[in-house]
């Protein structure tokens, strides 16, 4: 038995020391997941507390034979969907959000190209505004399978679809970035293209 | 312009030829389409996991304890709720009795002590009706019946001691 198999089971016996244990193992993934869906550190910070907080209260219904990360990454993406859905449905447009690209990763000022650093960020911050375009669903599928190397099976059984769901919407998700990103760049990839390779 | 099969590799991420590997660099020159597509997906393989701010695993803790107290408290809330409900309906359901014990206690009180009377007469005849049944019974049932009968009986409370004993130790989270 390892030891998250162990912090689990302490867990499930009513242990708080063991359930921080797992809080510190998955703060990371969990939140970044929460901030990719959401796309802002202070709502995928209250999200995440609000997925480790469920994950405690339905411990018991943890089934031990199942991935832990799996599973709290399912609760973090359910969670991160109904907010969605309801924040869809709310006063606040999500283009009265804000529309700056918040992101937490700051370019290294010591790498050996700041320039191409900073364009590169830039590009992962235009990204990730169009991440927010996407459906609840699609965004969360894209985010496991890209950040999280989830396969398709893991996928499907986090967010309760079909296999063929999963591969269709994540078909659906890429087709719709790629539109959205000549619309938002179409005079950029040139420039790309002549500097680097963009096949795999 | 046709995007087959190019499109398809990089949605799937298939791996390819070096000759493949070469068409696809062509195709992408001239399809802005695809050089997106592609574009998207290498920045989606290469964007970094965001961390969050320090002290994470603190303020969850924090947060469990509020959530803990708040969960108490309504609880607490609630309890007095009820019983303050039940009281309430209790003395609205009583009220009519109330008003006529106190406006004729001798009645009631000769009342309730026929009753009583009658209870403990009841329960007198009922008892020496079940001495005579439990005298009489053992003669009709053999010992095996009475065996499988004693066994069913233990084996219920057994069922009934474990399920309680399963229900008490499950956690019932905050």
């Amino acid at each position: 038995m390892n030891d998250e198999n162990a912090w689990v089971l302490q867990a499930q016996r009513g242990s708080d020391e063991a359930f921080t244990q797992l809080v510190e193992t998955y703060q990371k993934p969990v939140f970044n997941l929460c901030y990719r869906m959401l796309g802002e550190p202070e709502a995928a910070e209250d999200a995440a507390q609000e997925t480790f907080l469920r994950a405690y209260q339905n411990l018991h219904r943890y089934d031990n034979s199942r991935s832990f990360g799996t599973w709290i990454l399912s609760i973090a993406a359910h969670y991160c969907i109904d907010r969605l859905r309801k924040r869809r449905f709310s006063v606040l447009s999500i283009d009265e959000e804000d529309e700056d690209g918040l992101t937490l990763e700051i370019p290294d000022p010591a790498s050996p190209d700041p320039e191409a650093e900073s364009a590169k960020q830039e590009d992962r911050d235009r990204l990730h505004l169009l991440l927010k375009d996407l459906d609840e669903t699609d965004r969360a599928a894209v985010v496991m399978r890209y950040w999280y190397d989830y396969s398709e099976v893991e996928i499907a059984q986090s967010l309760h679809l079909t296999v063929s769901a999963v591969k269709s919407r994540l078909h659906r998700s890429r087709r719709a970035l790629a539109e959205m990103w000549q619309v938002e760049k179409p005079r950029a990839y040139p420039e790309r293209r002549s500097r680097e390779s963009l096949a795999f | 312009m046709n995007h087959l099969p190019f499109e398809n590799w990089l949605l799937n991420d298939m791996p390819v030829t070096p000759e493949q590997q070469r068409e696809l660099e062509l195709h992408l020159r001239n399809c802005s389409y695809c050089s997106a597509l592609a574009e998207t997906g290498k920045m989606l393989k290469t964007t970094k996991i965001v961390n969050p701010a320090s002290g994470f695993t603190a303020r969850f803790q924090a947060r469990l304890r509020e959530r803990k107290i708040a969960d108490r408290r309504r609880k607490l809330w609630g309890s007095v709720l009820f019983t303050l409900g039940g009281l309430a309906f209790l003395m609205w359901i009583l009220s009519p009795y109330v008003v006529s014990f106190v406006a004729s206690p001798a009645t009631w009180i000769s009342a309730i002590v026929g009753w009583l009377v009658f209870l403990g007469t009841t329960l007198f005849a009922l008892a020496d009706a079940g001495r005579v049944i439990l005298s009489v019974i053992p003669s009709f049932l053999p010992p095996f019946a009475w065996m499988v009968l004693l066994s069913m009986i233990a084996g219920l409370g057994l069922l009934w001691s474990v399920s309680i004993w399963r229900l008490v130790r499950m956690p019932q989270g905050v």
